[in-house]
C-alpha cells in the first residue's frame, strides 16, 4: 500500500515537474581556429539540447579581383559527406575588408545531429577575425533521474527509493539531540562557580529581569492600544454597518393647485421703503440748491 | 390601365436605386528599416576638439539599414554640421565628418563603400540588395582656432534616410 502510494506520489511529481524549455547561446566557438567541435554546447548535464539558430561574422582579406569562396558550415555526424548546416558567401570579383555578418534561423535540430563545424576558404584569399555563435534551446528536466519517467536512470531510481528501510525517527539516533543531552549533562555536573563569578551571573540576571520588564510593559501598553483601537473601531462599525433599504422613495411633499395672492402687506413695506430712499437721496440735492 | 402599370413600375424602379461610398483600404508595410545600432559618444582628446574617433576617446555611432527590397532605396546619411545642444559657444566650429559601410549581411554589399556618393556632409549608398548594412560615421568638431570647448555636455544628431528610387 506504501509502495503504491510512493510511486503515485512520485508520477505526480514527475507530472508537475515538467519544466519549460530554457535557452542559451554559445561563446565564439571559432576564436581558436577555423574549426571547432560542437561537444560542449550548453550547461553540463542539459538534456534535450537542440540548436535553433547559427550567427557568424568574419572580415575577408583579398583583392577584389580574385574569386573566393567562404564557407561556413557543420558536418552531419553519421552520414559522410553531408552538412546540418552550409552557408557559402561568394567573394569572386567583390572587394574585401568589410566584415559580413550573418544570420540563420535553424528548425530546433538535435546536437546529436551536430557535428564539427569549419570555415572553409576557397580561392585566393583568407577570413580574419571569424566569429561563429550558436543559439539553442534545452530542458533540465532529467538533472535528476526521477523527474520523469522519460528521462534514463528513472525505473532504478525510483526501484532504489523503494528498498529504502524506512524507519520510524529515533531522537535518540539523532547526533544534534545527543549532543544537546550531553551539553546539558556536563553543566549539570560542572563543579560551582567562585563567589564572584556567581555575584557577576546575579547581577547580569538582575539586569536581564529589568529589561525583561521592560519588553513586558512594552507589550502591555501595545496591547491596551491594540484594544483600545480595535474598541474604537467597534463603535464606528455600528454607523458604518447602516444599510437603506432598497426601493423607489417618492417626493411626499405635494403643493396644492391654484393662484397664490400676492402679499399686498409685503408690496406696501416695501414701496414704503423705495419712498424713504427716494427721500434720501433727494436730499442732498435738495441741500445744493 | 397599361399606363398606370408602367408608371408605377417606373416609380418602383426609382425607388429601387441606393446609392453607396465602396471604401478601399490597404496597408503599406515598410520595406526600409532605420535602427540606430550604436549611439556615438564624443571624445575630447584636445580641449577645442571633439571627436567620435575611437583614437580620440569617442564611440563611433552605427546605423543599420535593413531592406526587404532589393535596388528600391537609397540610404542617405549626414554627418553633423552644428550642435543640437551645447553651451552657448561666441566663436565658430569647423565640422567634419564621413560615412562608411561598417558590416554588411550580404557579401554582394560590399561593392556599397566603393559606389557611394558624397557631398558636403551627407553621404549616399545605393542599396541594391536586400539585406542588413550598418554604417558608421565619424563626427569632428573643432572649436575656433585653438579655443577651448566651454564646459557642459555637447550633443550633435547624424541623419540617416531611406529614400525610395
Amino acid at each position: 500500500m506504501s509502495r503504491l502510494a510512493v510511486v503515485a506520489l512520485l508520477a505526480t511529481y514527475a507530472i508537475n515537474a515538467h519544466s519549460e524549455y530554457l535557452y542559451g547561446i554559445t561563446g565564439n566557438l571559432a576564436g581558436a581556429g577555423h574549426t571547432w567541435g560542437m561537444n560542449n554546447i550548453g550547461p553540463n548535464g542539459s538534456q534535450g539540447l537542440r540548436v535553433n539558430g547559427v550567427y557568424y561574422q568574419y572580415t575577408p582579406v583579398k583583392n577584389t579581383e580574385d574569386d573566393m569562396l567562404v564557407h561556413v558550415r557543420n558536418k552531419k555526424l553519421g552520414v559522410a559527406g553531408e552538412y546540418i548546416f552550409s552557408n557559402t558567401d561568394d567573394w569572386s570579383g567583390l572587394p574585401g575588408g568589410i566584415p559580413i555578418t550573418k544570420g540563420f534561423a535553424v528548425d530546433n535540430l538535435p546536437i546529436e545531429l551536430w557535428g564539427d563545424g569549419s570555415i572553409d576558404v576557397e580561392g585566393t584569399g583568407s577570413v580574419t577575425d571569424a566569429n561563429v555563435i550558436y543559439s539553442y534551446k534545452y530542458n533540465n528536466d532529467c538533472l535528476t533521474p526521477m523527474s520523469d519517467p522519460s528521462c534514463p536512470g528513472y525505473t532504478e531510481a525510483v526501484l532504489a527509493m523503494m528498498v529504502v528501510d524506512a524507519k520510524g525517527y529515533d531522537p535518540l539516533a539523532d547526533g544534534n539531540v545527543t549532543d544537546i543531552i550531553d551539553e546539558k549533562v556536563e553543566l549539570e555536573d560542572a563543579p560551582k562557580q567562585e563567589d564572584e563569578e556567581v555575584e557577576e551571573k546575579e547581577k547580569l540576571q538582575k539586569l536581564l529581569s529589568g529589561v525583561n520588564d521592560s519588553i513586558l510593559f512594552a507589550n502591555v501598553t501595545a496591547q491596551n492600544l491594540l484594544m483600545s483601537s480595535m474598541s474604537l473601531s467597534m463603535k464606528l462599525n455600528s454607523y458604518y454597518d447602516k444599510k437603506i433599504a432598497g426601493g423607489e422613495y417618492e417626493d411626499k411633499v405635494v403643493m396644492d393647485g391654484g393662484e397664490l395672492p400676492d402679499n399686498k402687506k409685503g408690496a406696501r413695506s416695501g414701496l414704503a421703503q423705495q419712498l424713504l430712499h427716494t427721500e434720501m437721496v433727494s436730499l442732498q440735492y435738495d441741500k445744493q440748491e | 390601365m397599361k399606363k398606370v402599370l408602367v408608371a408605377s413600375v417606373l416609380l418602383a424602379s426609382s425607388v429601387s436605386v441606393i446609392a453607396g461610398d465602396v471604401p478601399i483600404s490597404g496597408s503599406v508595410q515598410t520595406r526600409c528599416l532605420i535602427t540606430t545600432d550604436t549611439n556615438g559618444v564624443f571624445g575630447n582628446p584636445l580641449p577645442s576638439k571633439l571627436s567620435t574617433a575611437s583614437a580620440d576617446g569617442g564611440v563611433v555611432p552605427v546605423v543599420r539599414y535593413d531592406v526587404t527590397l532589393a535596388d528600391a532605396y537609397i540610404a542617405k546619411v549626414t554627418t553633423p554640421t552644428a550642435f543640437s545642444a551645447s553651451p552657448s559657444l561666441s566663436d565658430s566650429v569647423t565640422w567634419t565628418g564621413t560615412t562608411a559601410v561598417s558590416k554588411t549581411s550580404d557579401a554582394a554589399m560590399s561593392g556599397y563603400e566603393a559606389a557611394k556618393v558624397t557631398y558636403g556632409s551627407t553621404t549616399q549608398f545605393d542599396l541594391t540588395k536586400a539585406g542588413s548594412t550598418w554604417f558608421s560615421s565619424t563626427a569632428t568638431a573643432v572649436y575656433g582656432v585653438n579655443k577651448s570647448f566651454p564646459g557642459g555636455n555637447y550633443t550633435a544628431i547624424v541623419l540617416a534616410e531611406c529614400i525610395a528610387k
